[in-house]
């Protein structure tokens, strides 16, 4: 495990590395609302992740702990998906629509 | 005279409606929001508003259905589902979401801002449940 995440720093560095090495040779326009986009967008998907993750996690410990709670929970449980997969949806449609 | 003050079961099933409720108002904002959009920004805008009003419907119902199949498992009540069913649901909401999305791009790039739109549906229908349990707190008490 702890490799795997080594080897995930090592490509997160390679990420920002790539612009830099780009940079030598003719002067070039660079599209930093593109590049910035992708980055938005990569990082709301993971963070939108990791709550749904996180979200989840805790509903089925707590239905497990006490599953007579269950209408509450799920319906909280729905409404918070719904809430947290928005907050993607915001990011790629102000993406599509800022990109060209 | 003052009315009696609603009691557990009462409050339990005024909540307990509360993703009926959010349903009918996506239906019936879908339905308001479109005929606004033909008239106001033509009919590719509402045609791409109705199909992201469309794939935010089957995204919320298969999100609850995964989501009461998932609880099930959990406290072994209901009709017992597989995980892999559970799993297959929520990544074809994706899939569902991808697909047209593409196809609208490709097809009918007018339509993108109304799929948008379309696309945010539930959050609209759940701030009109929002501010009608704010109402039903405030006038009955609930």
């Amino acid at each position: 495990m702890r490799k795997l995440s080594y080897l995930f720093m090592f490509l997160s560095a390679l990420c920002f590395a790539m612009p830099a090495f780009a940079q030598g040779g003719a002067a070039s326009e660079t599209n930093w609302i593109a590049i910035t986009a992708g980055f938005s967008m990569a990082i709301a998907s993971a963070v939108c992740g990791l709550a749904q993750g996180k979200a989840v996690a805790s509903a089925t410990e707590s239905l497990a702990r006490n599953p007579a709670a269950r209408p509450g929970i799920q319906f909280a449980l729905i409404l918070g998906l719904v809430l947290i997969e928005s907050l993607a949806l915001y990011t790629l449609a102000i993406i599509f629509l800022k990109v060209k | 005279m003052a009315t009696a003050p609603p009691t557990l079961a009462d409050t339990d099933a005024f909540y307990a409606g509360a993703l009926d409720r959010i349903r009918n108002s996506m239906i019936g904002l879908a339905l308001i929001l479109f005929a606004g959009a033909w008239w106001r920004f033509g009919r590719f805008a509402a045609l791409g508003f109705l199909l992201g009003c469309i794939i935010a419907y089957l995204n919320f119902h298969w999100l609850k259905s995964g989501v009461s199949g998932l609880t099930d498992r959990v406290t072994h009540t209901g009709k017992p589902q597989s995980g892999k069913g559970i799993i297959a649901r929520f990544l074809l909401r994706y899939a569902l979401l991808g697909g047209a999305a593409y196809v609208i791009l490709t097809s009918f790039p007018g339509s993108l801002r109304g799929l948008f739109a379309g696309l945010f549906l539930p959050v609209g229908a759940i701030a009109c449940e929002a501010v009608y349990e704010l109402y039903a707190a405030m006038a009955r008490g609930i």
